[in-house]
């Protein structure tokens, strides 16, 4: 039962991870490296919002994340936005890169200390006990309602509205869709802002599960093997992905060793690339076109 | 009035290559202008310029101007271009496959549900296939079906100037025939300005206003459809009319350059 | 562009040739001169420098084999190296081998492993290829640790001397030689290999894979060559690696190596060997530089403390602005400078117009 609980919450952190790596590569075709620190500085930057408004933990919470949807806009303004068009090694490479010089600034801004914004916030993150033996902590009961709501809302958003529509027509065909009048700046811009502050709000709860500290990246690597097993340009797929590879992982943990976890994510995307390289849910055609 | 004034435009691909050197055209409110010519003539790099996406494939413009309503449109994001109002019905790639066909319209609307409504009522008037299938996939469309909603929905952004590249590609004889007599016709409703780029000379010729010809990179020959079609080169280059039933190119003919010339 | 008067390829014997000019073989006189004199000049700290250098140039040229010249995206060249100096590590320990079959093994063990990266390469292109090196790079370093910790050797596995013959190789100087003879091998290698069919199937293919099938290239061959030539490359520099520090730990051979490698290839120029040189070059010292500016610079202290992080913080900032500004990196730069001298007081316009 405990088992269960746990592949839920873990799966939950990656399927919210993971949908900023879909997000971004279904709009513009680039799989953006740097998605764990951009993660990362979720976390840190709710620890800054959390003692600059001490007391008041909503806004702080809403403030950081206003933050880190700022952050994805300034990630594709400032940087990708000269990379649209170019090869994918180059994008792929620039991200690796922003990774690099994110990971350091991050270090020199918040130390390389474990710390907890939640003792900051004045919020605890209880067990609550769910019968049977299995307990879920605050923090992880979250996670499976922000998953709930992040995903329903993307869904919701990308199939009704018409950025929605938009994005997806973008993502297909960007030449075509410039030709219709979309902006496709503004539309990548949107799609890096919403990656990136879901991803950071996946920080943000990580941050509060277990605190942060340079180690959410890897966390966040973990997470783009299940984009990857789910299909590179499909949300339900990214959450089918996080539950196979979050049961693999919490088994492996369970009954082989624990050292094995870290690289479980590695070996199911392998099988995967090798039985079926476009995913679960991706378009085969999508996976062509590369 | 003048609508799309191209005035000397030049342009260069991967900095050596100059695929259309010095093309002037002229294309009047109201009219159906047909830009005929065979592969690698310079008219879809024209066409290119003028709807914004000359930077994609490392092609610039090195000179010349590209006025739309008195406005240098040259430089403007391809966007920028559509939105005002001149709008592009590409020759491949003209539908998002994986939306359905009322998604590929609303993809395109940007005004208010009231205007948009009396849009897509007339779109289904002119296509009523489309409004059949308008649940649908688009990549499951025929390619008849592909065409109408290129068209559908490049007129959902409300276009001035309707640029159109390569109507017939890949379609058969009647239905570029019924294609080119509906284009005629949402001319007439929407008080449209049509460029067509063609390779098909006779269908183009049949609805169009006034032609121009290029080959290599240049405006060889223009004027009236009738004049064009009674030009002796026009017949046996383009329209496959020649006295000695032999199919040649334009290419073939060492006096060609010399008698153009004259004509002109 | 020629860069002399007067000289005219006059032989298909001249079109092959390495070294074209006069003047080209003076500068390769000096050069080596000069390669030759270091160790005599150098410093201790520089012959160290040094020597990290040639390394990163062997595991670097190896790269660019496989991604300048062939096409192939690779994310696991740290995995190749650390099987090479894991292969070298136990073999040593465990064994007691010695050098000279240390060595062989290394590229037997890398050309296998060359197999195993390159089959996916069969069915992915580009970023998926890329993603799949990747992971397998996480589960060479997931071995390599578990074999640390399954034998008890937790910090890492130490490594004595090797023994060339009667020498032994404990000297910096030594070091050099070696390392500067080997580098210069593996350079000639490539150079030379690139010239032959395997060379040309692999530009063929990098260019554009279908149609190096449809003139009848091998593809399935070209890339399984491309990945097991660059692997035991690899290796060998690993094992070189392992022997030089004397020490083999996995720690060396994390994720951010790769990336290191990558950004020699970038930052020095892709699609060129003498890039890969350069990049390397760069590559290695640059921290030295950093560390040499937050010495002499009044820095904030939390600047000193942290000063892996400005590292970090640094490299990916240089990878950027190469990425960004320079994407020829510092071959484009050397060129541009060569052919304004060459061509002064004339400049050299490319038709471009407004925009």
């Amino acid at each position: 039962m405990q088992l269960v609980v746990n592949t839920l919450v873990l799966a939950a952190t990656y399927a919210l991870i993971a949908c900023g790596y879909v997000l971004v590569y279904r709009v513009s075709r680039v799989l953006n490296l740097a998605h764990g620190e951009l993660m990362m500085l979720g976390g840190y930057l709710l620890l800054t919002t959390a003692s600059l408004f001490a007391g008041r933990p909503l806004l702080a919470v809403a403030v950081a994340l206003l933050l880190s949807l700022g952050l994805g806009l300034l990630v594709y303004v400032v940087l990708m936005r000269h990379f649209t068009g170019e090869s994918v090694l180059a994008a792929v490479l620039v991200t690796i890169a922003l990774g690099i010089l994110l990971r350091g600034l991050a270090i020199l801004l918040w130390t390389a200390q474990l710390q907890y914004p939640l003792v900051a916030l004045g919020w605890q993150n209880p067990a609550l006990s769910l019968g049977g033996g299995a307990v879920i902590s605050a923090a992880g009961l979250l996670t499976l309602a922000a998953v709930a709501v992040v995903y329903g809302g993307l869904l919701l958003f990308l199939r009704y509205t018409p950025w929605g529509i938009r994005m997806r027509a973008a993502g297909e065909n960007p030449l075509l869709a410039a030709q219709r009048g979309v902006a496709l700046p503004q539309v990548l811009a949107l799609a890096w802002g919403l990656a990136t502050l879901s991803g950071g709000l996946a920080g943000m709860l990580l941050a509060c599960d277990s605190g942060i500290d340079g180690t959410a990246v890897i966390v966040g690597l973990k997470a783009f093997p299940v984009a990857l097993v789910g299909g590179l340009d499909s949300l339900s797929g990214a959450l089918v992905g996080a539950l196979l590879v979050a049961a693999a992982e919490v088994l492996a943990i369970a009954y082989l060793d624990p050292l094995v976890s870290d690289v479980v994510p590695f070996f199911v995307l392998l099988a995967m690339l090798l039985l079926r390289p476009w995913g679960l849910f991706g378009r085969r055609e999508a996976f062509e076109r590369v | 009035m003048v609508l799309l004034q191209v005035e000397k435009l030049e342009v260069v691909y991967h900095q050596v290559l100059t695929a259309v050197q010095g093309v002037s055209l002229a294309v009047r409110q109201g009219q159906i202008v047909a830009l005929l010519g065979t592969n690698g003539a310079g008219k879809t790099t024209t066409l290119r310029a003028v709807s914004g996406f000359i930077g994609l494939d490392d092609a610039r413009v090195t000179a010349g101007r590209i006025l739309y309503r008195g406005e240098d449109i040259h430089g403007l994001p391809p966007h920028a271009v559509a939105r005002r109002g001149v709008v592009l019905v590409p020759e491949r790639d003209k539908v998002f496959e994986s939306l359905t066909v009322l998604e590929n319209l609303e993809v395109a609307r940007r005004c208010p549900h009231q205007e948009a409504r009396r849009l897509y009522d007339l779109v289904f008037t002119f296509f009523p296939q489309l409004a059949a299938v308008r649940h649908r996939q688009a990549g499951y469309l025929s390619g008849g079906e592909r065409q109408m909603l290129a068209i559908a929905s490049a007129l959902l952004c409300r276009p001035q100037l309707l640029l159109v590249d390569e109507l017939s590609l890949g379609l058969a004889p009647r239905l570029v025939q019924a294609l080119m007599a509906q284009l005629q016709a949402i001319r007439r409703e929407l008080d449209l300005t049509v460029l067509l780029v063609e390779q098909n000379a006779a269908a183009a010729l049949a609805v169009a206003d006034y032609g121009y010809v290029m080959e290599n990179g240049r405006v060889v020959l223009d004027g009236e459809p009738s004049r064009l079609r009674a030009h002796p080169d026009i017949r046996e280059f383009y329209l496959g009319h020649g006295e000695q039933q032999t199919r040649r190119s334009y290419r073939d003919v060492k006096q060609y350059r010399r008698r153009r010339r004259w004509y002109g | 562009m020629a860069y002399a008067s007067g000289y005219f390829k006059t032989s298909y014997g001249a079109e092959l040739a390495l070294v074209e000019t006069r003047l080209q073989w003076a500068a390769l006189a000096a050069l080596g001169l000069g390669l030759g004199l270091f160790p005599l000049l150098a410093s201790p700290f520089a012959l160290d420098l040094a020597n990290q250098v040639l390394l990163a140039v062997i595991g670097a040229v190896a790269l660019m084999l496989l991604t300048g010249y062939a096409g192939q995206i690779s994310l696991g060249h740290a995995g190749l190296l650390a099987a090479g100096a894991f292969t070298t590590g136990i073999l040593a320990e465990e064994a007691g081998a010695p050098f000279w079959l240390t060595v062989p093994a290394s590229g037997a063990v890398g050309a296998v492993l060359g197999l195993v990266f390159g089959l996916p390469s069969l069915r992915l292109k580009g970023l998926y290829l890329a993603v799949s090196t990747l992971a397998l790079h996480f589960i060479v370093a997931f071995l390599g640790s578990e074999y640390e910790t399954r034998h008890g050797f937790s910090t890492g596995i130490l490594l004595d001397s090797p023994r060339l013959g009667p020498v032994v190789l404990d000297d910096a100087r030594l070091w050099y030689g070696l390392l500067l003879a080997v580098a210069a091998a593996v350079f000639l290698f490539s150079r030379n290999l690139l010239r032959t069919r395997t060379g040309r199937a692999w530009i063929a293919l990098r260019d554009r894979d279908v149609v190096a099938a449809a003139l009848g290239i091998p593809v399935a061959a070209a890339k399984l060559s491309a990945f097991v030539v660059s692997s035991v490359l690899t290796a060998l520099a690993g094992c070189l690696f392992a022997y030089y520090r004397g020490f083999v730990s996995i720690e060396a051979f994390s994720l951010f190596t790769t990336i290191e490698y990558v950004a020699m290839l970038i930052i020095g120029g892709l699609g060129s060997l003498l890039g890969a040189v350069l990049g390397a070059v760069f590559v290695v010292t640059f921290p030295y530089l950093i560390d040499l500016a937050v010495d002499l610079l009044p820095v904030p202290a939390r600047l000193s403390t942290y000063v892996f992080a400005v590292k970090y913080a640094a490299f990916g900032l240089i990878m950027l602005l190469f990425l960004l500004l320079e994407p020829e990196g510092l071959l484009g730069i050397w060129r541009r400078v060569r052919d304004y001298f060459v061509l002064w007081p004339f400049r050299y316009r490319p038709l471009a117009g407004r925009s």
